[in-house]
């Protein structure tokens, strides 16, 4: 269980809030993405439950036990904590190879694992891959066609990948020197008669001593696996080493040095890295943004997978909102420190919680359209908007808007938490305070003074996602396109209604003629409908002309 | 009641948990146990000066003067500042040691920085070979330079002295302010210190992205004005950092000053002797607050949050200005001259020395006649036929000699290791710890020895040495030693490690990895050019360091001392031979080194 609490977290550099005030839960097993803008305080969080940084004040606890408590003083330092971090910059060891790299925190592991009889499961694993000698010929007889230097290496690194075997095996079969031998198919099967017996042998051993061998060999004494305290042999860092190698696919880069590699193949060093020891919580540093797009969504497909085989609690560091869409159970929204909305991605993207969560998902983003208008008796809005245009917005929820939007006014404390009081009572004004996000709205041809007169005056904001805007001969609103930036399978469209741009979104690969008169409808009912002076949203609903 | 015990146990209980997360990082517990170890050593030292200064010494001036035998007195203070041979004694002192070393400062910093320049960013011939040769004054010990210039160009019209080698040859005799006082001085100082300047500034040049410049010359900026408002700026911290360490290096000389015949501080200390011991120790006082002074300057140039990490941009390419097709061969010309000058021909002359039959004895050069020089410096082993040598055996056979160079050797090898050692910790320790106050206080204490004069921190030592009964003991000397070089190693580990990402560590205590194994498998091998370094710099400055040790021991001790003692005794012959024998060890050791491990002098002293 590596559940995380974040009880009350501030991180202050003076008068200047990092982190204010942060609650976080995550659960077992999660795969949360901190997102947010540059400089909102996701890497400073991340680094906090690390322990690499000490908050100035709050609780956090991992698993339970308590890391960090700011009022009786406990601060365990990061190497206590048994997490992985992956940084954004690599911090790969210059004076390592890559393997080296990667091994060197295995060889400091020293816990309680099972015993296992290394030599019988190194020769079953031999003698199974000699039973058939046909494919291993196969891949030696592939490698040294060659017929250079990097042959042998080029061949133990087929073996190691093929049949995941640590380099130690590989050297045995190489030892066998099978692609030049004449008899090829019986010195393997002699070889594999070989090992086999050795696993015969170290099994009467086991018989002898009183305990008895597993199906993987591990040591079973009366039934029950024998555990003890130890370090990580050699054959076990190799495979482990050789494993996330082949995850993050630097197989062939075991004897570099970083400097010696490109940017890319570093931060997959990097990732093997922070996933050999195995921990139980890994937090990632934007650990994707050096890759190129292709690579990136490879390692994005293959870091979902590990987390389902690992079971682990991912902590992923993001500002691309696509990746915090795709891959986490649970996005944490932050801006300027304070947490903005901490939920699925789909409830992220469909109910934001305020603008600026609206604003920061979606791609391409929101469109905002000021309105005015009261609650109706049946409960559904009378709004005009734009200049002159009446709608009615159908909640799809049951509010009473007017009492609303009067305690949103009365809780109004600015987005942030002004104050922090601290032990000693202690007030330190935050220095960082932002008012309430303003939404952009997009015009052609008016005033910077009216537009802003417009954004004053509204009481409502309406949250039209591009996508519900559905282009069609029937639809209510005419317009005329403004822009079109077809993408292959999409086209990105932005009409032009009065004075007024929406962006929308249009599947199939329509092409659009700039200046072409188009009629269309907001659509769906996943239409928002915020209180525009706290910015929060009131429903969610649909919008009838 | 119970509540006030709960609360008294919880208060405990969080004491103790913040004890626990203090001393589970290593680098809290080293700069602790370092701030104590260093402010003892620094500090103590200083005190017992200063208490010095107000005690009275039966036999000096203050017993006299107030009829006292023992006990504490103001005469000395007063009579130093105030009394009829003030000037004399004081202000005349103080205001040439000032001039001295702003000078010493100007010139090796124009010296050092326009050959800095030159090397690294135009297309001057020859490259190599004059970075190498330029580094040798520095190597030499302070006074061969000033007794060399002495050789050349006193006379006996002017300075009263036998003829130098200018006056014996072509019978040039140099007026009396080229050949004694402020001017040689400052030009021995300056040459001296010049590598330093060429070393700091180089090392900034040599890294400077070109993209810099370029970004400026893009916009149409004309070359002086790049110079000026790009170039220039970037230097400033190596321009700062020669200023600091050589107006005190200047400022704490005494041989110079003393061939040369220059009044400061220095020569007024020793010259004041038993009679006036009491003000003696407050013109120590003196060197030390100016020492202090300094740093404090340093302390408001450098602090604050700009960093001087040195731009290694990914673009390796150096803009090169071109000097013009013969101006290139010129200018290097003129250099190769100059290095001749202050490099080669001071080598040469020692080993001159070492062949004739006469100190100061010339004459062969005139004669013509080869069969005028000798051996008998080197080879003679016996001193009953020859009597020119005043007893003394041959270089290569006298025992006296090869017993002060192996203390030489033990002395300079214990302090480089200590210091080393020391420096290395508490450049580590104060770099991770950047932000706090106590590490900022650790980081100037380690530094003050090297800003005060070596000759007050010999003073300090002496009267701490003496009330404790260890004087004429290596022991002094390596303590004494230790405390003044810890700087070049700590200076050098500090600016290392701030260029090493914290994250470097942090991977690796975040696999719990224990700190011996960051340090050894990690920190160190990455750094260990600069680390190096950090134990050759006090290695090679210890080895030819008179200043701060002749007043801890006595003559034979050690090879340097020695060295002053033939010079005084006139027997150029052996001085010159020891000084050679030196340089040569000196050098063999700097290119085995950095053949073995790729560290070296000028990597030591910052420059890359």
């Amino acid at each position: 269980m590596a559940r995380i609490e974040l009880t009350n977290v501030t991180k202050r550099w003076g008068s200047f809030y990092a982190v204010d005030a942060l609650n976080l839960v995550i659960e077992d097993n999660a795969f949360v993405t901190l997102l947010g803008p540059s400089g909102c305080g996701k890497t400073t969080t991340l680094r906090m439950i690390a322990g690499l940084e000490t908050p100035t004040s709050g609780r956090i606890t991992i698993d339970g036990v308590p890391v960090f408590d700011s009022e009786i003083g406990i601060n365990i330092s990061a190497n206590h904590r048994k997490v992985g971090f992956l940084f954004q910059n690599y911090a790969l060891w210059p004076n390592m190879t890559v393997y080296q790299n990667i091994s060197f925190g295995l060889s400091n592991i020293k816990e309680s694992m099972p015993e296992v009889d290394w030599v019988a499961r190194k020769a079953a694993r031999l003698a199974e891959i000699l039973a058939k000698p046909q494919d291993l010929l196969a891949l030696l007889r592939d490698a040294y066609r060659q017929n250079d230097k990097s042959d042998t290496d080029k061949a133990m690194l087929r073996l190691i990948d093929t049949y995941e075997i640590s380099r130690f095996s590989a050297k045995e079969i190489l030892n066998l020197n099978l692609h030049s031998a004449s008899d090829a198919l019986e010195t393997a099967k002699s070889a594999a008669v070989r090992q086999q017996a050795v696993v015969d042998r170290q099994k009467e051993q086991a018989k002898a001593s009183g305990t008895e061998l597993s199906d993987t060999f591990e040591i079973l004494q009366s039934g029950q696996i024998k555990r003890r305290d130890r370090k990580l042999t050699g054959e076990e860092i190799d495979l482990i080493v050789r494993r996330v190698a082949r995850i993050v696919k630097i197989g062939m880069f075991m004897g570099r040095y970083p400097s010696e590699l490109s940017g890319g193949q570093q931060q997959r060093v990097a990732i093997a890295r922070t996933l050999a020891p195995g921990p139980k919580v890994l937090f990632m540093d934007e650990p994707l943004s050096n890759l190129d797009a292709k690579l990136r969504l490879e390692m994005r497909s293959e870091l979902q997978r590990l987390h389902l085989q690992t079971g682990s609690t991912f902590i992923y560091v993001t500002h691309d909102q696509m990746e915090a869409m795709t891959l986490a159970t649970k996005i944490c929204l932050i801006n300027n420190g304070v947490l903005q909305q901490y939920a699925e991605p789909m409830t992220v993207y469909n109910t934001p919680e305020n603008l600026f969560v609206a604003d920061f998902v979606g791609n391409p983003s929101i469109n905002f359209i000021a309105a005015n208008g009261k609650q109706q008796a049946d409960g559904s809005v009378a709004l005009s908007f734009f200049q002159g245009r009446k709608g009615a917005f159908q909640c799809k929820r049951n509010v009473d808007i007017a009492q609303t939007v009067k305690r949103l006014e009365a809780e109004s404390q600015p987005l942030d938490i002004a104050m922090v009081s601290e032990k000693k009572g202690k007030h330190v004004e935050k220095e960082n305070v932002v008012k309430v996000f303003q939404p952009r709205f997009l015009t052609v041809d008016m005033d910077d003074a009216d537009v802003d007169a417009m954004g004053e005056n509204a009481e409502f904001i309406l949250g039209v996602r591009p996508e519900a805007i559905s282009i069609h001969e029937l639809g209510k609103l005419e317009g005329e396109v403004f822009s079109a930036m077809p993408a292959g399978m999409e086209t990105t469209v932005r009409i032009k209604i009065e004075n007024f741009l929406l962006t929308g979104v249009v599947f199939g690969g329509v092409l659009y003629k700039i200046g072409e008169k188009v009629r269309f409808d907001l659509t769906g009912n996943n239409i928002l409908l915020f209180d525009s002076r706290s910015g929060k949203m009131l429903t969610d609903g649909s919008l009838t002309i | 009641m119970e509540q006030t015990a709960r609360l008294k146990s919880n208060r405990v209980l969080i004491l103790l948990n913040r004890f626990k997360t203090f001393v589970s990082r290593p680098q809290n517990s080293i700069l602790l146990l370092l701030g104590l170890i260093l402010t003892v050593s620094t500090i103590a030292p200083m005190i017992s000066i200063f208490i010095d200064t107000v005690s009275v010494h039966l036999g000096s001036v203050d017993a006299h003067y107030t009829g006292l035998t023992e006990g504490y007195t103001l005469y000395n203070w007063q009579d130093l500042f105030f009394g009829k041979m003030s000037q004399i004694n004081l202000w005349t002192p103080l205001f040439n040691s000032l001039l001295l070393s702003a000078f010493s400062c100007l010139f090796s910093i124009l010296y050092g920085g326009i050959f800095a320049y030159l090397v690294t960013r135009t297309n001057i011939v020859i490259r190599k070979y004059l970075s190498s040769i330029f580094i040798f004054p520095y190597i030499m010990p302070q006074w061969t330079l000033a007794v060399i210039w002495q050789n050349v160009f006193s006379s006996n019209a002017v300075t009263g002295t036998s003829d130098g080698l200018l006056a014996a040859l072509f019978n040039i005799q140099m007026p009396s302010w080229w050949c004694v006082g402020l001017f040689p001085s400052v030009v021995v100082l300056g040459l001296h210190y010049a590598p330093f300047a060429y070393i700091l500034i180089g090392g900034i040049f040599r890294n400077m992205d070109a993209n810099l410049e370029e970004a400026a010359s893009i916009l149409n900026t004309p070359r002086y004005k790049i110079f000026a408002r790009v170039t220039l700026p970037m230097v400033k911290p190596a321009i700062l950092s020669t200023i600091l360490l050589v107006f005190s290096s200047a400022m704490g000389s005494y041989p110079v000053p003393h061939y040369l015949k220059l009044t400061t501080l220095c020569t007024k200390y020793v010259q004041m002797g038993e009679k006036r011991a009491g003000q003696a120790s407050i013109l120590a006082v003196v060197m030390i607050v100016l020492g202090v002074v300094i740093m404090l300057i340093n302390q408001r140039t450098t602090s604050g949050r700009k960093s001087y990490t040195t731009v290694t941009g990914k673009s390796g390419q150096i803009n090169k200005v071109n000097l013009g097709r013969i101006g290139k061969y010129v200018i290097a010309g003129i250099f190769l001259v100059l290095t001749l000058f202050t490099s080669i021909f001071p080598i040469i002359t020692f080993a001159m020395e070492t062949f004739l039959p006469n100190p100061g004895d010339y004459s062969f050069l005139t004669s013509g006649v080869a069969g005028n020089l000798t051996t008998k410096w080197w080879i003679v082993s016996e001193n009953i036929t020859e009597n020119g040598m005043y007893g003394q055996p041959g270089i290569l056979y006298n025992s006296a000699i090869w017993n002060a160079f192996g203390g030489t050797v033990i002395v300079a090898v214990a302090c480089a290791i200590l210091a080393g050692t020391i420096g290395l910790l508490v450049g580590y320790s104060v770099s991770k710890n950047r932000r706090s106050k106590w590490a900022g206080y650790v980081n100037n204490i380690a530094f003050l020895p090297y800003l005060m004069p070596s000759l007050a921190v010999g003073v300090a030592f002496f009267v701490f040495g003496s009330s404790l009964g260890i004087f004429n003991t290596y022991l002094l000397l390596i303590l004494a030693g230790v405390v003044k070089y810890i700087p070049f190693a700590s200076r050098s580990a500090l600016n290392s490690m701030m260029q090493l990402s914290g994250e470097i560590e942090e991977a690796a205590v975040i696999q719990n990895i224990p700190w011996h194994k960051r340090m050894f498998r990690i920190i160190i091998p990455i750094q260990k050019t600069s680390i190096i370094s950090g134990y050759l710099l006090p290695f090679m400055t210890c080895l030819r360091e008179l200043t701060l040790f002749m007043l801890l021991c006595s003559q034979t001790k050690i090879i340097t001392t020695m060295l002053d003692y033939f010079d005084e005794m006139g027997l150029y012959a052996f001085s010159s031979g020891i000084n050679l024998l030196l340089i040569i060890f000196i050098l063999v050791c700097n290119a085995l080194v950095n053949k073995l491990t790729g560290a070296s002098l000028d990597k030591g002293i910052g420059g890359n």
